[in-house]
C-alpha cells in the first residue's frame, strides 16, 4: 500500500507538501502577501502623483505674478530685474510691513545688508500653505537674477550658486568599488530578513504550537518521528517564505526598475558589476545571502523552541514580541555600527546571537564586516540555530502533550527524551 | 516510568497476543494512559520497551499502528478530507488511496457531505468519527483505543464498536483502555487491572473473575439469612440478597443451609462475579477519591 520510499523520507515529503499546500491555498495568505506590494504601489503612486503636483505648483508659482515692495540694504538687487518681477522699491520698511499687515500691500521683501549671514525677510498676504511659498520663490529669483546680472556671465553665476556635481570613484584591491549605491544590493538581505521574520514569525511559532493547541500531538508522535515533523514544517516555511518573497520582490523590482533614475543614485564607475540598476559586490552578496539564511534558521529554531514551551499562541505571542525587539535594538546603534564597524560595541552586537543577524547584515551592506567576522557570526548563528532546533524538537517531544500548560523545561529535559 | 521522583508505572510487564482484544483497566490516575504513552514512546520510560513481534516499536519505521488517544484532536482549521489524506499519506498510503479510503469511510459514518468542511465546523461527535477513521486507516495490525467511546451517544457508540469489531475480524490486535465494564466483558479476551502503576490482576476475563470472589448467588426470598462460613452477604435487602461464594463452594450445600434455617426461596441464580463488581472491589475508595 505504500509508495515504496523509506518511511522517514516519505513522511518528510508528505509534511512539507501538506504544510506548504495548506498555507498557500488559503485566501488569507495571498491577501497578506499581496497587500505588501499593493501598499508599495500605492505609496509609490502617491509619491509620483505628489511629485507631479508639486512640480506643477512650482511651475505655476514661477509664472504667477506677485506685486511687492522691497528695500535693499545689500545693494545687490538690480532695480530693473526687481521691477520686471513686480517689485517697487520703498525706503520705509516699517510702513511697508504695516501695509502688508493691513492688507493694502500684497508683499514686502527686505534684502539684508549681509545676505551671507542674514536671512531675506519676506512678509506677505496669506495665500495658503503651498501658494504662500511663491513669495519666497520671487524673493530668491530676484536675488539670483540680480547676482547673475552683476557677474555678467550666466554660467559663472549658476556655478557660484549651485556647485557642480562630484562623481567619486574609489578603488579597493585594484578594482573600482560601488560606493554608496553598493549598499543597496546587499542591504536587500537585511530588508528580506526583517520581512521574513515579521511575516513568518507567527507561523514559526506555530510549527510546534499547532499540534499542542489542536491536541494532535499523540496522533503525530505515533505516526512519525518529531524531528521529521519539525524539519518538514521548517522546510515548508522556507518554501512559503520564498513564495512570499517573490510575491513582494517581483513587483518591488519592477517598481525600482521603473523609478531607479529618480532615486538619485550616482552613476557607478565602469567595471562595477550591476544587479539591475544597482552595483554589486559578489563577496558582499554571498556573505549577505549566507547571513540571511543562517539568521532565518536561527530565529526559526528559537521560535520553534518557544512554541514548544508555550501552551497557546496568545502566550507565545508575548515572547515573540521580545524576540522582535531584539531585532530592532541594533537599529538604535546603526550609526555606531556604520561609523565604527570594528569597535567593541559593534563586535558585541555582531557576535551576540539575537543581535547578530541585523548587525552583521548591516555591517556587511555598508562594507564594514571583515571576512573573519562574517565567519564567526555565521558559525554562531549556525550553532545557535541548530541548538534551538534540537531543543525545540526535544521540548516538543516531551512537553507538547502538556496540553494547556506551559512546559517546565528542566522537567521536560529531565525525562530523558529519546530519538 | 517516573516523572521526577514520582514513580507512576512500576515493574509492569504483559503480553498481548496477536489477534486478541486486550483490556487495560484501572481507575482514574492508575496509570493506564501513561502506560500506553510509555509503550508508544510518547513518554520515554525509565526502563523497558514495547516489542512488536520481538522487535522494538518505532513509529518512524512505518509500523502499522492505529492509536486513538484519550485527548482527541486533529488540525481543526483544515478540511476533513485534507486531514484524512494527510494522515493516510503518513501511514504509507498513496494520495489516491488515502483519498478513496477516506471518502468510503465518510460515507460509512454518514459524513460524506462533510469532506470539504473544516473540522472545527463539525460537532464533537462528528470530529470523533473522523478521528476514528484516521486511527483505523491502512488496516492497522495493532489498534490501541484509549477510552474509545468517550463522548459518543449510544448510536455512535454502537457504530464505533462495529468498526472496531470489523478491524478485529480482519486480524487486528486491539488494546482497549476503558471504564465501560460491559464492553470489556463483551469484547475482551484478556484484561489487565492496573492499580498504582502495578498489575493488580492479569489474565482472561474468566481467570480474573475467578481470582476475585468466584461466583455470586442472587436470591429472592423471605425470612432471615443465617450466618454461614460458606458465603458472605454482599447485598442484603428485605427480600433480595447477593451472596459471594468462595471458589469451590458447592451451591447445593448453601441452598440446603438456607432451607434448614427456614428461609423460603422464591428464585435464585448463580453467576461469576461481574467485572464491575471486581472493579469496585479493587478500586472502591480510590475510585471515589479520584
Amino acid at each position: 500500500m505504500s509508495d515504496g520510499r523509506a518511511p522517514g523520507r516519505h513522511n518528510l515529503g508528505t509534511v512539507i507538501s501538506f504544510e506548504f499546500r495548506r498555507t498557500v491555498t488559503k485566501p488569507r495568505f495571498w491577501l497578506i502577501s499581496l497587500s505588501v506590494p499593493l501598499l508599495i504601489a500605492v505609496v509609490v503612486g502617491l509619491i509620483a502623483l505628489s511629485g507631479q503636483t508639486t512640480a506643477q505648483r512650482v511651475e505655476s508659482q514661477d509664472s504667477a505674478s506677485v506685486t511687492f515692495t522691497y528695500t535693499d540694504a545689500s545693494g545687490l538687487i538690480d532695480p530693473a530685474v526687481a521691477k520686471a518681477a513686480g517689485g517697487t522699491p520703498v525706503s520705509d520698511a516699517t510702513a511697508a510691513r504695516e501695509a502688508v499687515a493691513a492688507g493694502t500691500s500684497q508683499c514686502h521683501i527686505d534684502y539684508p545688508k549681509d545676505p551671507l549671514s542674514q536671512p531675506i525677510d519676506v512678509q506677505g498676504q496669506d495665500l495658503g500653505l503651498f501658494d504662500s511659498s511663491r513669495y519666497n520663490a520671487v524673493a530668491a529669483a530676484v536675488f539670483q537674477a540680480s547676482i547673475e546680472k552683476k557677474i555678467g556671465d550666466p554660467t559663472l553665476a549658476k556655478l557660484a550658486i549651485h556647485p557642480p556635481d562630484v562623481q567619486l570613484v574609489t578603488y579597493a584591491d585594484g578594482a573600482p568599488t560601488a560606493g554608496i549605491a553598493g549598499v543597496i544590493a546587499p542591504g536587500i538581505f537585511l530588508v528580506l530578513f526583517y520581512m521574513a521574520v515579521l511575516m513568518l514569525g507567527n507561523q514559526m511559532l506555530n510549527v510546534t504550537l499547532e499540534e499542542k493547541e489542536n491536541r494532535v500531538t499523540e496522533m503525530i508522535l505515533t505516526t512519525m518521528n518529531p524531528t521529521t515533523l519539525i524539519v518538514g514544517k521548517v522546510l515548508a516555511l522556507v518554501g512559503i517564505g520564498i513564495v512570499q518573497g517573490l510575491v513582494v520582490g517581483i513587483p518591488a523590482s519592477i517598481v525600482f526598475g521603473l523609478f531607479s533614475s529618480s532615486l538619485g543614485l550616482a552613476e557607478p564607475s565602469a567595471g562595477v558589476p550591476m544587479l539591475g540598476s544597482f552595483p554589486i559586490n559578489a563577496g558582499s552578496m554571498a556573505i549577505g545571502f549566507l547571513l540571511f539564511l543562517f539568521s532565518f534558521l536561527m530565529f526559526t529554531g528559537l521560535l520553534v523552541a518557544i512554541g514548544a514551551v508555550m501552551p497557546s499562541a496568545k502566550e507565545a505571542g508575548n515572547t515573540f514580541g521580545i524576540v522582535v525587539m531584539s531585532m530592532f535594538i541594533p537599529l538604535y546603534a546603526a550609526s555606531l555600527l556604520v561609523s565604527d564597524p570594528h569597535g567593541v560595541v559593534s563586535q558585541i552586537f555582531t557576535f551576540f546571537p539575537l543581535t547578530a543577524p541585523v548587525s552583521a547584515l548591516l555591517r556587511n551592506a555598508t562594507g564594514g564586516l571583515y571576512w573573519w567576522e562574517a565567519l564567526i557570526s555565521l558559525a554562531i548563528l549556525a550553532v545557535c540555530g541548530w541548538a534551538f532546533l534540537i531543543l525545540g524538537v526535544r521540548l516538543f517531544r516531551t512537553g507538547s502533550i502538556s496540553y494547556g500548560s506551559r512546559v517546565k523545561i528542566g522537567r521536560a529535559l529531565g525525562w530523558r527524551p529519546g530519538r | 516510568m517516573a516523572f521526577g521522583d514520582q514513580v507512576v508505572i512500576d515493574d509492569l510487564s504483559f503480553d498481548v497476543r496477536a489477534g486478541e482484544t486486550f483490556g487495560l483497566l484501572g481507575s482514574n490516575g492508575s496509570g493506564k494512559t501513561t502506560t500506553i504513552r510509555a509503550l508508544l514512546g510518547i513518554y520515554q520510560p525509565t526502563a523497558g520497551s514495547l516489542l512488536v513481534e520481538g522487535r522494538r516499536f518505532d513509529p518512524a519505521q512505518g509500523s502499522r499502528l492505529g492509536y486513538l488517544p484519550e485527548e482527541r484532536g486533529l488540525y481543526r482549521k483544515e478540511s476533513v478530507i485534507d486531514v484524512m489524506v494527510y494522515f493516510g499519506r503518513l501511514k504509507g498510503l498513496s494520495r489516491d488511496q488515502a483519498d478513496a479510503w477516506s471518502r468510503t469511510f465518510l460515507e460509512r459514518v454518514g459524513l460524506q457531505h462533510h469532506a470539504k468542511v473544516r473540522l472545527d465546523k463539525l460537532s464533537g461527535g462528528q470530529q470523533q468519527k473522523v478521528q476514528l477513521g484516521v486511527t483505523i486507516m491502512n488496516a492497522p495490525s495493532i489498534l490501541i483505543l484509549d477510552e474509545p467511546t468517550k463522548g459518543f451517544d449510544p448510536v455512535n457508540r454502537r457504530l464505533l464498536m462495529d468498526l472496531v469489531d470489523e478491524q478485529r475480524a480482519q486480524g487486528s490486535t486491539v488494546i482497549m483502555v476503558t471504564h465501560q465494564m460491559d464492553e470489556v466483558e463483551r469484547l475482551c479476551d484478556r484484561i489487565l487491572l492496573l492499580k498504582d502503576g502495578r498489575a493488580e490482576a492479569y489474565g482472561t476475563v474468566a481467570e480474573v473473575q475467578d481470582a476475585f470472589g468466584g461466583r455470586r448467588m442472587r436470591l429472592s426470598f423471605s425470612g432471615v439469612l443465617p450466618d454461614s462460613a460458606h458465603y458472605r452477604v454482599a447485598v442484603s435487602e428485605r427480600n433480595y440478597a447477593e451472596l459471594e461464594l468462595p471458589e469451590g463452594t458447592d451451591t447445593g450445600t448453601v441452598l440446603r443451609e438456607l432451607l434448614d434455617a427456614g428461609v423460603q426461596l422464591r428464585d435464585f441464580s448463580t453467576a461469576r462475579v461481574s467485572l464491575e463488581e471486581i472493579f469496585l472491589k479493587v478500586y472502591g475508595d480510590e475510585a471515589v477519591a479520584a
